[in-house]
């Protein structure tokens, strides 16, 4: 053990020499972890645990109501919407295609007038 | 070990199991004594049992540093939720000057070169200087091997020379 090491050594004594003002009693301590326990650390940690087991509680509430209203809230609102490029499928003519063609007609012939009769 | 046997070693040990304590807790004396007085009710509750297998002592370090630990973790997570500072150990608390013991500078103290050393090789040499243990049963106590009890004694002498500014090598 070199001078440098017992040094070292010397000053933990007079660490160890200054914490033995400090220590508190044997039986404060002992009596103190044998009393029932209604102290601080019940106290810091209720409040911690309330707190937590409340939002676990809000957060489960809230996701089951949003969950239980939203497809009645959205089923109507999509049967009604329509799409705005809805418009562009109403094409000139397209009344035509939605109707049975009559056997004999034409469909021009409400466009074009019958010809005249040109005595032949 | 019944109870009235368990409670003499448990006096007997009182206060150096409260210098480990504080060392434990970065020098917080309030915290020490909580953490000692829970260490006491886990004993007396059968949580923590000595099995033998090392001197009683030494077994009931390592269980100060456990629950201390533990109460660190706890103090962290409060202030983490709480968004509270001035828990736990902060770095000014950790290197809070200790009058008895600082001699010529408050900068240069034990207490403050301690708290700059990494945990492990803080609690090596605590243990080692403080409470006159054998390397190996520090090891025992951090739950290492004694080969990394060896090198964290080794680098922790060196590091705590050059901080308590001595240049020469312990």
């Amino acid at each position: 053990m070199d001078e440098n090491e017992n040094e070292l050594r010397r000053r933990f004594v007079q660490l160890r020499e200054a914490d033995s003002d400090r220590v508190p009693g044997f039986t404060q301590t002992f009596g103190r972890a044998r009393a029932p326990k209604s102290g601080r650390a019940t106290l810091r940690v209720r409040p911690l645990a309330l707190g937590a087991a409340a939002a676990i509680a809000i957060a489960a509430i809230w996701l089951a109501q949003t969950r239980s209203s939203s497809p009645s809230a959205a089923t109507p609102a999509i049967a009604t919407w329509r799409a705005p490029t809805d418009v562009l499928l109403q094409t000139p003519g397209s009344e035509l295609l939605s109707e049975m063609p009559a056997l004999g007609t034409s469909i021009l012939d409400e466009i074009i007038p019958a010809p005249l009769n040109r005595g032949t | 070990m019944d109870d009235v046997e368990l409670r003499r070693q448990l006096e007997r040990a009182h206060a150096d199991c409260f210098g480990w304590a504080m060392a434990c807790c970065g020098r917080h004396r309030d915290d020490a004594e909580e953490v000692l007085q829970t260490v006491y009710l886990t004993v007396l509750d059968g949580r923590a049992r000595y099995d033998g297998r090392s001197s009683f002592r030494t077994w009931l370090f390592g269980v100060i540093r456990r629950t201390a630990a533990s109460e660190r973790r706890k103090t962290w997570l409060r202030g983490l939720l709480l968004k509270r500072k001035g828990n736990g150990l902060e770095p000014e608390a950790l290197a809070a000057p200790d009058a008895e013991v600082e001699r010529d500078s408050r900068r240069f103290s034990l207490g403050n070169a301690l708290a700059q050393l990494a945990p492990r090789q803080h609690e090596v040499l605590q243990l080692v200087f403080y409470h006159d243990l054998t390397v190996e049963e520090a090891a025992t106590v951090m739950g290492v091997s004694v080969g990394s009890a060896r090198t964290h004694y080794a680098r922790g002498k060196a590091r705590l020379a050059v901080l308590l500014g001595d240049s020469r090598e312990l």
